[in-house]
């Protein structure tokens, strides 16, 4: 394989990530690391009930114990947020009732955290109990005691879609085919629980430090909240352990902590908990999906009708986001010509979701690749070329007006097929053992922004100077993915200079032009766009400075790079550049209602074959591999993209084998890493999984280079699924794909044999 | 979340630490490796004011060969993992250990407190809030038990790895008392009730653990189910232990839970049934059923009960299989 991709000097080599050392070395500063002098330690006293009026909240005692040095309750600031403009439903402390166990109530600022601690334990709250809402159907028939008082039955949101001639289709269908599929919620899991450090400044604006995906939505929410001006709110990232989505919306304490530091003008740091970031958690919700697929006789998809209920928990969040990308992004991998959808957003007395990896699509794409093995079994189709009978056929638009670019799915399925040895094996392992196929598709950012509007949503600055380096000033947030190290390479690549001349300065609302955050696996598309633009308006800049400069003294134009460099400087002194990217009008989608979400100018794909193997006896299944093929446009840094996809893939296998959110009663029973059991290095949810890159070249992206983070996770539950259902004869179709659940199939399926 | 404040003890030879006990009574606590302490500290299911170390004791390390085996309590279960001796002479007791939690881990819990383990239950491990919450649990604070409602026994699970695996060797403990210091077969020491789940009075430490040169060369197998390959505590846990005359036939044999009960046990009936046998289907289905009947899970861990009755008998038939024909 070349060391770069043919035709580059940096695109296309692995590259560590520009904090990669300190990250493993222990050097890299996190949130919860800093600290400030005269800093103090914020504490969140949490409801104890799920649904009650706070009727008095007595904070006396707790602000006259020695050492606390603020205690504020949700009245004294009362405007409400929300990451969607069309769902600012929260306060940060609960100003009027709590909404689920573990909502907040009071906070305090003290010397040290026992003190804080002590305070919350003198906070006196009366409360008014409601009836409490935990399961979504039951919640949507709730005609009193509502979660918000403007959402009548408890629903937030409601879409109803349909697209081409859906009950024509099902009616000339060879076979059609009903089921529902269920997956319980579950979390991110992130490793650095979320902290934020604030800290009031001595000219009345304030800065915040925290570990934050969107340090910009943090800078407008801080600003709407406390009452300020946004430009006396400077927001910093520092270095990130993960976020998956949990961190892509502002989190109660990011607000709690500049509340706090505006009380008592100075530094406040609150860390989180694990049980705190289990009660935020803001991930993947839990989901029924009722799903209807029709086919010819070759098993060619004539309609699809999906019904969905999310629970959402107690607030909007993403919410009508999370519901659009399970309905909208149906129709983004496979050819369907007539869709109908209807999606409920249903708010419970629960933690809210949120976006997590693969955002709104991976439990849809549980049960629609569930289904189409079902279907494919049934009409005695492989598995693989039902998948082949159904692609899409790009450059082309959805029913649905998604545009669709770049499609390097079928060679996924190849890649995979042949790795596998799905062909010479498939049908001819003992029983037992099995193998099953899936795919999968992302967006690549949203076309549309969460504030409709036409500006850029990155926007980068290129500044040459006369120490000879570039540097980068980008609002990009990198959170773990490798962002920073991506815009250092295209930025070198464009300009024809080392890496390392280009430094950057990323993630502070202070410095850097505005980036909307790392979400949807929108950066390397966007930033990475505006970088490149950046890069080249620069290069351009800096040869007709040089050449201008040159001609007025009459000497020859320059030819070489760092000699128009010099020359360039000497004549202006700095050199600037600035590069933006906006996605196309054509990528932005059609005009129904929901038609905002899924659009994106690129979208990337999937394939992945599972083998696993089940024990009969006890239900237990062992995954022994996954080949996973990812159409990621061009890996800008091959590294970066082959970790991605395990990663995707690792945390795929640990929704599909073990990790769920477990409710008794309201009662969220495993809120700790070692109750909630994302995978260990060793699991049967850790297998060998080998990556395979597949590169469409996106005619749009950065070098051609589009989404990898995220895409390949959905694949991963499916395939598993399918697998199971290969080895031992049984289909499970709820969420996580446990031994006690293969193994009562097992035994219904004997049951009915007999 | 926070430790509580406490002072830490730390005792140089036995009699300080003994007297230590004394004379805090009621409020110290003795902490071994700390693994299961620290967590349940922060989650303030403790919050005693002393806190004795056992770690500046070199009396209590180490492994000591001689008629039978003496293992010092404060002897690492990774020591006990990685020992040769051990996996030579008791197998099984080196596959409980090196099934314990992970390697991390291994190097820092201890044999002692692996024995002396709290009892477990989803409604008890959770922080101050949480249970405040659910109104508390018997268990602490509260007078409701969550998982049989109504009921006035505490059923939070044992879920120590090494314990069956030393009830089916026969092992004995010893403890040291300000009155006098005793040595009592492991299968005494618990009670079965999952609030005062261990007879150890506030004054005593578990000092050795004792096995006879009788169970020495026994085969064994132990069995652990667990949801995650590494990390977990055991959701069900079999030990069985064999002595096999040449011709295959069983001299002598045990079998222990873990994880089933508030308390590790040996299966009753299961010796009886074991000697003089020879392996065949019949005796694994009566062995699974008089597990079956010891056995009484609740919905005290993410497993449900019925599952973990079906795994145990799983697990017991595949544990004598595998020693037997080990």
């Amino acid at each position: 394989m070349p060391e770069t991709a043919p035709g580059f000097a940096v695109i296309g080599k692995s590259a560590p990530m520009l904090d990669g050392k300190a990250r493993v070395s222990g050097l890299a500063v996190y949130t919860a690391d800093m600290t400030l002098p005269g800093m103090l330690y914020g504490k969140v006293l949490h409801s104890t009930v799920p649904h009650a009026r706070i009727v008095r909240i007595d904070t006396s005692r707790a602000g006259a114990l020695p050492g606390v040095h603020a205690v504020v309750v949700g009245n004294e600031f009362p405007n409400r947020y929300g990451i969607l403009p069309i769902g600012h439903d929260e306060a940060a402390i609960a100003v009027d009732k709590v909404r689920y166990i573990g909502d907040n109530v009071a906070a305090v600022a003290a010397d040290t955290e026992a003190i804080a601690d002590e305070a919350l334990r003198l906070v006196q709250v009366e409360y008014a109990p409601l009836r409490a809402w935990f399961d979504a159907e039951e919640s949507m028939r709730a005609e009193r005691d509502l979660i918000h008082d403007d959402r009548p039955h408890n629903i937030e949101k409601h879409y109803s879609h349909n697209f081409g001639d859906v009950d024509t289709a099902f009616a000339r269908a060879h076979l059609v085919r009903e089921d529902r599929f269920r997956c319980p919620a579950v979390t991110h899991a992130a490793m650095e629980p979320h902290a934020t450090l604030a800290a009031m400044q001595i000219d009345g604006g304030i800065t915040v430090w925290s570990s934050t995906q969107v340090p910009y939505y943090l800078q407008r929410t801080i600003a709407n909240v406390l009452e300020m001006p946004e430009s006396a709110v400077r927001v910093i990232k520092p270095a990130v352990g993960g976020g998956f989505g949990g961190k892509s919306e502002v989190c109660p304490l990011e607000v709690i902590a500049a509340m706090l530091s505006k009380k008592c003008g100075r530094p406040v740091r609150i860390t989180y908990s694990r049980e705190e970031v289990f009660f935020t958690h803001r991930g993947r919700p839990s989901q029924i999906v009722d799903l209807k697929t029709g086919v010819d006789r070759d098993g060619k998809i004539l309609a699809v009708a999906a019904a969905t209920i999310q629970d959402g928990g107690a607030f909007c969040g993403y919410g009508p986001v999370t519901v659009l990308y399970s309905g909208n992004l149906l129709a983004g991998i496979y050819q369907i010509e007539n869709l109908r959808y209807d999606g409920f957003r249903v708010l419970t007395n629960k933690p809210s979701c949120g976006a997590m990896r693969g955002h709104g699509t991976v439990n849809m794409r549980f049960a629609f690749e569930s289904q189409l093995d079902m279907i494919a079994s049934q009409l005695g189709i492989d598995p693989v070329e039902m998948r082949r009978r159904n692609l899409l056929k790009p450059p082309c638009f959805t029913v649905n007006n998604l545009r669709v670019t770049s499609y390097g799915f079928p060679e996924c399925i190849d890649r995979v097929v042949e790795a596998s040895g799905w062909r010479e094996r498939k049908g001819k392992m003992p029983r037992g053992r099995g193998l099953g196929v899936a795919g999968s598709h992302y967006v690549t950012g949203a076309a549309n922004p969460i504030n409709r509007s036409d500006m850029p949503h990155s926007s980068v600055t290129l500044k040459a100077d006369r120490d000879g380096a570039f540097t980068i000033y980008s609002g990009a947030s990198d959170i773990g993915q490798g962002c920073d190290v991506m815009q250092v390479m295209i930025v070198a690549e464009v300009l024809g200079v080392d890496p390392s001349r280009v430094r950057l300065v990323a993630a502070d609302t202070g410095t850097t032009p505005v980036d909307l955050g790392s979400y949807s696996s929108r950066v390397t598309f966007m930033c990475g766009n505006a970088a490149k633009r950046a890069a080249e308006e620069l290069k351009k800049e800096i040869y007709r400075v040089s050449a201008e400069a040159q001609k007025a003294s009459g000497k020859p134009i320059p030819q070489n790079f760092d000699e128009a460099l010099r020359l360039a400087l000497e004549a202006s002194g700095v050199i600037v550049a600035h590069g933006h990217y906006a996605p196309p009008e054509a990528a932005r989608g059609g005009h129904f209602k929901g038609a905002g979400v899924g659009p994106s100018p690129s979208y990337s794909y999937s394939a992945q074959v599972a083998e696993v193997v089940v024990d009969e006896e006890t239900g237990e299944v062992r995954i022994e591999k996954i080949w996973a093929a990812h159409d990621c446009g061009r890996a800008l840094n091959p590294v970066a993209v082959e970790g991605q996809v395990i990663g995707s893939v690792s945390m795929g296998l640990g929704q599909a084998l073990q990790e769920e959110m477990i409710w008794r009663n309201g009662f969220l029973m495993n809120p700790g890493l070692l109750e909630y059991r994302s995978p260990a290095s060793c699991d049967a949810a850790s297998p060998d999984i080998e990556s395979f890159i597949v590169e469409s070249i996106d005619p749009e992206g950065p070098f051609g280079a589009k989404e990898a983070s995220e895409g390949s996770l959905a694949a991963s539950i499916p395939a598993v699924a399918n697998a199971i259902y290969d080895a031992v004869g049984v289909r499970i179709m709820e969420l996580p794909l446990t031994p006690e659940k293969i193994l009562r199939a097992l035994k219904q399926k004997k049951k009915a044999a007999a | 979340m926070t430790l509580p404040e406490f002072t830490l003890l730390r005792p140089r030879n036995l009699p300080e630490a003994i007297d230590s006990l004394d004379r805090h009574r009621g409020d110290i606590q003795v902490i071994a490796g700390g693994t299961d302490l620290v967590p349940s500290l922060k989650q303030r299911l403790f919050a005693p004011r002393y806190l004795l170390d056992l770690k500046p004791i070199r009396d209590l390390r180490g492994i000591r060969n001689g008629h039978g085996l003496t293992i010092g309590a404060m002897t690492t279960v990774g020591a006990i993992a990685d020992s040769p001796l051990v996996a030579e002479k008791f197998p099984v007791l080196a596959a409980a250990a090196a099934a314990i939690a992970s390697p991390v881990l291994r190097t820092t819990g201890t044999l002692g407190g692996n024995l002396c383990l709290d009892t477990r239950c989803l409604w008890y491990n959770q922080s101050p809030f949480w249970r405040a919450s659910c109104g508390f649990c018997l268990k602490k604070d509260g007078k409701v038990c969550h998982v049989a409602p109504g009921g006035e026994k505490c059923w939070a699970v044992f879920s120590g790895d090494t314990a069956p695996a030393l009830l089916a060797l026969g092992a004995e403990i010893e403890i040291a008392s300000p009155r006098a210091s005793r040595r009592l077969p492991l299968a005494d020491f618990y009670t079965g009730d999952g609030m005062a789940r261990i007879k150890l009075a506030g004054d005593e430490i578990l000092t050795r653990v004792h096995l006879p040169e009788s169970s020495a060369g026994l085969r064994g197998a132990y069995f652990k189910y667990r949801l995650r390959g590494s990390i977990d505590y055991p959701l069900a846990g079999v030990a069985v232990a064999l002595d096999l005359a040449p011709d295959g036939t069983c001299r002598r044999g045990a079998l222990a839970v873990t994880a089933l009960n508030p308390k590790p046990q040996l299966i009753p009936g299961a010796e009886a049934a074991l000697r003089g046998s020879r392996l065949s289907d019949d005796l694994l289905d009566r062995l699974a059923e008089l597990t079956n009947r010891a056995i009484k899970p609740l919905s005290t861990s993410a497993s449900t009960p019925d599952y973990r009755r079906h795994i145990a008998r799983v697990f017991v038939r595949r544990a004598v299989r595998q020693a037997w024909q080990a």
